[in-house]
């Protein structure tokens, strides 16, 4: 039921946005960071779960909020001609990376103690 | 069960303002042209403006470059047409000396009654000479121009030539110059004049204020000169 909600979701947001209108370019590198931004939310989202202490509000404050935020930063530092951006993108990848991490070995542990489980009821058979 | 409903809800709305976000992110890229003016970014802009001031400056110092040229080729045009003008006049003032145009002006005409044939070409030949040295500028004979060519000789006593041409009495000679001093080169006493009366040849001049010499009608060519450099 929750995946597919979700890939209905993914389907319906991929369907409007390509009908949707395009943005001006000058704001198209703040919008580029509030994905990266919320990629890193979902992530997030995703390590949490399988460490099972996911939280839908701390999720949400995190999708959106990291959201907004990076936007702010981003055009705080174009005021400032400093390039916070570039912070903002080194952070929020790193984590993704952390995450991505967490996920990878989770399933990779289980796959692999499924596996000796099997050869473990197969030799106790035997 | 409610719970889960609104998370599933939450969730799945979340996944689509995502995936919205990101399609209209992937579609902005995609289609915008980077190179257009209108999303360039300020600094873009800036260095765009910089090298086409630069630019503008180049072709400025090259436009006044070019109007100085210009000026100064429309100079010499000038000098040019001005010594064109002098080579005009000069070559017209040439023309002239050369007896290839038409000239008017005062000066005596002289005729010589030719009775007997008794004119030779000595008598034209010494007139020509002294109305030279008195100063002529223009001499014709029946309207035959004296040019520095031109040959009086007689043919076996019958004709005088000049020009390449037959000619023969009454000798009409008319020249163009200072009245005074051609009248009195002829009427020096044991002058020409006299010479030729002392020889029973008739004579007579006369005095004109506009005397009209036709130009020269033959060609001068030179075949066998060319000017030393």
């Amino acid at each position: 039921m929750l995946y597919l909600t979700i890939i209905l979701g993914c389907i319906l947001g991929a369907i409007v946005g390509m009908r949707g209108p395009i943005i001006p370019y000058t704001y198209s590198s703040y919008l580029a960071i509030a994905i990266i931004a919320a990629m890193d939310s979902v992530f997030g989202g995703i390590s949490a779960v399988i460490k099972k202490n996911f939280d839908l509000k701390i999720f949400l404050s995190g999708f959106f909020g990291n959201a907004i935020l990076s936007i702010l930063l981003t055009y705080l530092g174009e005021k400032l001609n400093v390039d916070i951006y570039l912070a903002a993108i080194i952070v929020f990848v790193g984590r993704m990376f952390m995450n991505l991490g967490v996920i990878r070995r989770y399933y990779v542990e289980k796959w692999f103690g499924k596996i000796s489980k099997r050869s473990n009821e197969e030799n106790t058979k035997n | 069960m409610k719970e889960k409903l609104s998370l599933t809800i939450i969730i799945g709305f979340t996944a689509f303002i995502f995936t919205m976000v990101m399609f209209t992110q992937f579609k902005t890229i995609e289609q915008t042209d980077i190179t257009a003016i209108e999303t360039m970014r300020e600094t873009e802009l800036r260095e765009e403006l910089a090298r086409i001031k630069a630019e503008y400056e180049e072709v400025e110092t090259k436009l006044n470059d070019t109007e100085n040229k210009i000026d100064e080729y429309e100079n010499q045009m000038k000098n040019e047409e001005d010594s064109t003008k002098i080579l005009e006049k000069e070559l017209e003032e040439a023309k002239m000396y050369l007896g290839y145009t038409n000239v008017i002006g005062q000066g005596i005409e002289i005729t010589l009654i030719d009775s007997n044939r008794s004119i030779e070409s000595y008598d034209l030949i010494n007139l020509v000479n002294e109305l030279k040295i008195a100063g002529a500028e223009a001499i014709s004979i029946n309207d035959n121009r004296i040019v520095s060519t031109t040959e009086i000789v007689d043919i076996i006593n019958k004709y005088i030539m000049i020009n390449g041409k037959r000619i023969s009495g009454p000798y009409i000679i008319k020249a163009i110059g200072d009245q005074k001093y051609l009248e009195s080169g002829i009427t020096l006493k044991n002058g020409y004049i006299d010479e030729m009366k002392a020889n029973g040849k008739s004579i007579s001049y006369e005095k004109k204020d506009e005397i009209i010499i036709n130009a020269y009608d033959g060609n001068i060519e030179m075949q066998y000169s060319s000017a030393v450099e």
